[in-house]
């Protein structure tokens, strides 16, 4: 025992004293909005601080990232300051849809939780339609359809939009000697891929060992094969009479890229955080994620550039695409024990100062039309993108004409595709088409 | 006598090797934990700088103090209960020989093979009805229940080495039962007392399917979810969560490095029916 | 008066019957029923389908190999574990110094959570800055993508597995060992029994009840395995590395068809009771035979 403690120490002092070198510089962070609530916010409601209610609201958000987190534990730091009601913020992490299901099925919900893209689909069922909130009036039109039932029910706060295209990295693409505005078809995109092999450096980063990275690559990808400016497809896939043999487009689109060396070595392997270094590092052009992919790629390294495209069409003459979607839009729930806090809650949430602080820190547009945010390095493409009506704005694809639960068969056949199985796509295509069947069957 | 020499250099040589095998995965928790995010170095090379950073972020980012102080109190209580109710039901196992026991056996070693996923969300709905979630109460009786049937068959077959006589002279002195099993057989258990706790101890202190679930709230996390928490998929601080993880290991290697000896020795009288 | 003495003593039992009968018993109740059901997890609106689940859950490839793996992830980790285990406590039962040291370092990789586990192990296998390669590259070799052939995947889970819990076979044959008596190998010597013969005649059989509750042991832990797998490949790629418990986790969760997860848990449950007492039987047998 004492031996033990004498060797485990004389170790530590051997490698310790093994080198004083320096611990690398942290890169010099650009002051990006180091702003608090406190000051970008309109402090004249504030400070006639009550004594605490005795209420504590449940509030379950699924934002990853520090700055964004910090800035959801300050706002609601700040709304107990001015209402006396506490609120306990909880972010669980990447498990936060296996506990929101494991709490629906036991009806012991959250009093207010974030939507991310389900709000219809999935949550209605236990959600408060919002249409008495006097922000319904405000909500962008770019998303409201995607968060309004049919009835017209309206069941989210959005405060911020995903404006979502392919991200790509602009110092590669410059080196490659590639315009990210000229590319307007697949076979555009392709021609760049081509440029960036011939560098040496990675064309596509997909992080396969995290699977939805496949999941979001079959996701940017089908609708512009199948969907797009095609009626015929997209009411076949809603009304249940879609004919999956059409999902070969996609199916020989992945695996021509596949065959065609366009995807790192390690696509089925990498997690997403080695494609962000890979960006971060330039050593990748594009990759199929979130604008928060940009941040997350900023924080490793502030000084390289990137930027994203809309999703190029299928052939030419026909319009490129970006898709919106929920980000960070928070429903209440209709069984809350609290309804009177929540709604104050709400209408913190979605006043002025409030959701232009939180969407800024986010960096993406507000979902609010009477509110503006500063979506910073990414404000230039937001700018070119927003009013362009030569892009189609398209929902995502999984959530608009698939069954829910159908995200899962996506992620799966992706890695199918990039495992070089013989029957591959015949494999994919018969799993799309058994899942799908039995999900409509389920509705 | 030159031969004995080399014999003996390949016992230490053998039993080095084996050390190195079974140390990498602490030691590389230990350089990464100590290393700065921006080294971007090979995962073997220890840093040669002191950088305590990660530390400082994995206490203060990551609620390591409060999760420490959670898993040491849900722990400890589970582990006393897992004890003292384990030896109790080993008791009756280890001394009656009779069809009802052959039938307890087998539902013990049922539940020893149910995966607790098949019962999460079911287990779920009922510990919210009970208003179990996110209390100690909670995680404790599940994790109390889960860990029972080790508890019980490293008691009840040590339980079968104890020699009856002392029971029936306790019994002939008009001792019932329980003053028996209070007060001639428990004190009895003591070395394989330190193996149940230890066994169990790591598996309670290391729980993460039901901590998961059951404890949501951020003030009553537990350090493997403080720990996932780090790892998650979109969390980039993979220097914090090796901080994280070396924080949650100490604890377990301090405990077990003051009880091996027991430990050993509990099991050397408890492997044997 | 010992019969009235005998049944008293069952009120021991008591607490355990009820934490078992509460907590476990109750829900894995209610999870057989769940698996009759056509359910997405989350609605309160459930259809029942008789056997349908059950049915389906035959037919589908990935429950198949899903089953596979199970049965390599319990069966070959426990293989290795007993033998290296066995090995290691032979080892550390001769006579030299620092004993104490090899035992506990092997030991501790057991207090680390599977989980942790995992994502360490990530860092050893990943292509990209992975600690193996990085000494492939050292050697001047090319890297290799580990975790991308799925027989290599389970392989290294097997691996890792095993090496992270060899540490309890060990501590169970280092305490079986004590229990073998010099006097009988002193005889054997003088006898002229080589190591082997004293080793199949002597320390095995009497080995006998270490080896069962080592195997038992590892064998359940094996069956159950799920946080490595999740850490590791999450499954992938494709469905090749899932075992039972993970796939139950991706149909119930991702796939929302908690119906059929259901199904495959209560399969799991029966394929590991089933085992579990084949290997009972067979080393309860095996003792007798020996004694």
């Amino acid at each position: 025992m004492k031996k033990l403690l004498a060797l485990t120490l004389a170790g530590i002092m051997a490698v310790s004293l093994a080198g004083c070198s320096q611990a690398p510089e942290e890169p010099g962070t650009e002051n990006t909005t180091d702003n608090t609530v406190e000051n970008t916010v309109d402090t004249s409601a504030q400070k006639q601080a009550t004594s605490t209610t005795g209420v504590t609201l449940e509030f379950l958000y699924n934002l990853n990232g520090e700055a964004v987190s910090d800035a959801v534990q300050e706002v609601c730091r700040k709304f107990t300051d001015e209402t006396g009601i506490e609120v306990e913020a909880v972010m669980p992490g990447s498990n936060f849809s296996d506990i929101m299901k494991t709490r629906m099925a036991s009806n012991q919900l959250p009093d207010v939780w974030t939507t991310h893209g389900w709000a219809v689909a999935r949550y209605a069922e236990y959600l408060a339609p919002l249409n008495d909130f006097s922000f319904a009036s405000h909500i962008a039109p770019s998303i409201k359809g995607q968060i309004t039932d049919e009835n017209g029910d309206l069941y989210t706060l959005p405060i911020d939009v995903d404006l979502t295209g392919i991200v790509y990295n602009a110092n590669v693409l410059d080196e490659a000697g590639v315009n990210a505005d000229d590319i307007l078809t697949w076979a555009d995109f392709e021609d760049a891929c081509e440029k960036v092999k011939a560098l040496g450096k990675t064309p596509i980063q997909l992080g396969g060992k995290d699977n939805y990275t496949l999941g979001n690559m079959m996701d940017y990808v089908a609708p512009t094969l199948i969907t797009n400016e095609n009626e015929a497809n997209e009411n076949a896939l809603l009304d249940g009479s879609f004919d999956w043999d059409n999902w070969n487009a996609v199916v020989d689109k992945i695996d021509f890229w596949n065959q065609s060396g366009y995807f790192n070595v390690d696509a089925v392997t990498a997690d997403f955080m080695t494609g962000i270094g890979a960006l971060a590092s330039e050593q990748a052009a594009f990759m199929f994620t979130a604008a928060s992919g940009i941040t997350e790629t900023y924080v490793q390294n502030p000084d390289t550039e990137m930027g994203f495209i809309p999703m190029p069409a299928r052939e030419d003459g026909l319009r490129r695409s970006l898709m919106t979607g929920e980000h960070f839009a928070v429903g209440m729930s209709n069984s809350t024990k609290y309804p009177e806090e929540a709604k104050m809650f709400m209408e913190f949430l979605a006043r002025e100062d409030i959701c232009s602080y939180l969407a800024t820190k986010c960096g993406m547009p507000s979902g609010l039309d009477n509110v503006t945010s500063d979506t910073g390095r990414l404000a230039p493409f937001y700018d070119k993108y927003a009013n362009d009506s030569a892009i189609l704005n398209i929902p995502y694809f999984d959530r608009k004409y698939l069954p829910s639960g159908m995200w899962n068969d996506l992620c799966v056949t992706g890695g199918t595709l990039l495992s070089n199985q013989a029957d591959a796509k015949a494999t994919v295509i018969e799993q799309m088409r058994t899942s799908y069947e039995e999900k409509k069957a389920q509705e | 006598m030159k031969n004995k020499k080399i014999l003996g250099l390949w016992k230490y040589l053998l039993a080095l090797i084996i050390m190195v095998i079974h140390f990498v995965p602490i030691y590389m928790v230990v350089a990464i934990a100590l290393k700065s995010p921006y080294d971007h170095s090979s995962r073997w090379i220890f840093p040669g700088y002191v950088y305590l950073k990660n530390i400082q972020t994995a206490l203060e980012r990551g609620g390591m103090l409060s999760a420490l102080k959670n898993t040491v109190i849900i722990s400890a209580v589970a582990v006393v209960l897992i004890v003292v109710i384990g030896a109790m039901a080993a008791y009756p196992l280890a001394r009656n020989k009779s069809k009802l026991n052959n039938v307890v056996r087998g539902f013990i070693m049922g539940v020893m093979m149910i995966p607790p996923l098949s019962i999460l969300v079911p287990l779920y709905s009922y510990m919210a009805k009970i208003g179990g979630i996110n209390s100690y109460w909670g995680i404790i009786v599940t994790l109390l229940t889960f860990q029972l049937p080790t508890s019980i068959f490293l008691f009840s077959s040590f339980i079968s080495s104890i020699p009856v006589a002392l029971e029936e002279a306790a019994a002939i002195d008009g001792c019932g039962p329980f003053q028996t099993f209070f007060r001639i057989i428990m004190p009895q258990l003591k070395p394989v007392t330190a193996s149940v706790i230890i066994i169990t101890g790591v598996n309670c202190w290391n729980n993460y399917q039901f901590a998961l679930y059951l404890l949501q709230s951020p003030k009553i996390k537990t350090v493997t979810l403080a720990i996932a928490g780090f790892f998650s998929a979109d969390a980039s601080n993979v220097n914090g969560a090796a901080a994280a993880a070396f924080l949650g290991i100490l604890p377990l290697i301090i405990v077990f490095l003051f009880l091996q000896k027991y430990f050993i020795q509990g099991m050397v009288d408890s492997a044997i029916k | 008066m010992k019969k009235q003495r005998g049944t008293m003593i069952n009120l021991f039992y008591i607490p355990a019957i009820i934490l078992f009968c509460g907590f476990v018993v109750y829900p894995f109740l209610q999870g057989i029923r769940l698996s009759f059901m056509n359910w997405n997890g989350y609605s309160q609106n459930m259809k029942f389908v008789g056997l349908k689940n059950y049915i389906r859950l035959f037919q589908d490839a990935n429950v198949k190999t899903a089953f596979v793996n199970t049965l390599i992830y319990g069966v070959v980790s426990t293989i290795i574990q007993n033998i290296l285990g066995l090995a290691y406590a032979l080892f550390l039962n001769m006579n030299f110094k620092c004993r104490t040291i090899v035992r506990t370092i092997i030991y501790m990789p057991v207090m680390i959570a599977p989980l942790i586990m995992g994502y360490i192990m990530y860092f050893f296998f990943q292509y990209d800055g992975g600690a193996i390669n990085d000494i492939l590259i050292w050697l001047g070799k090319e890297p290799i993508d580990f975790l991308v052939n799925s027989n290599a995947a389970i392989s290294i889970i097997v691996i890792v597995n095993s090496l992270q819990f060899v540490g309890v076979a060990m501590v169970i044959y280092l305490a079986g060992l004590q229990n073998v008596p010099a006097m009988y190998y002193e005889a054997a010597m003088l006898d002229g029994a080589t190591f082997w013969d004293r080793f199949r005649h002597i320390t095995l059989p009497l080995l006998m009840p270490a080896i069962s509750s080592s195997t038992i042991l590892n064998l359940i832990g094996g069956l159950k395995l799920f946080d490595l797998v999740m850490a590791l490949t999450s499954g992938g790629p494709g469905f090749s590395t899932h075992s039972l418990s993970t796939l139950v986790t991706n149909q119930y969760f991702s796939a929302q068809s908690a119906g059929y997860a259901s199904a495959i848990g209560i399969i799991s449950f029966v394929l590991i009771m089933v085992i579990s007492n084949v290997v009972t039987k067979y080393f309860d047998k095996k003792e007798i035979d020996t004694q």
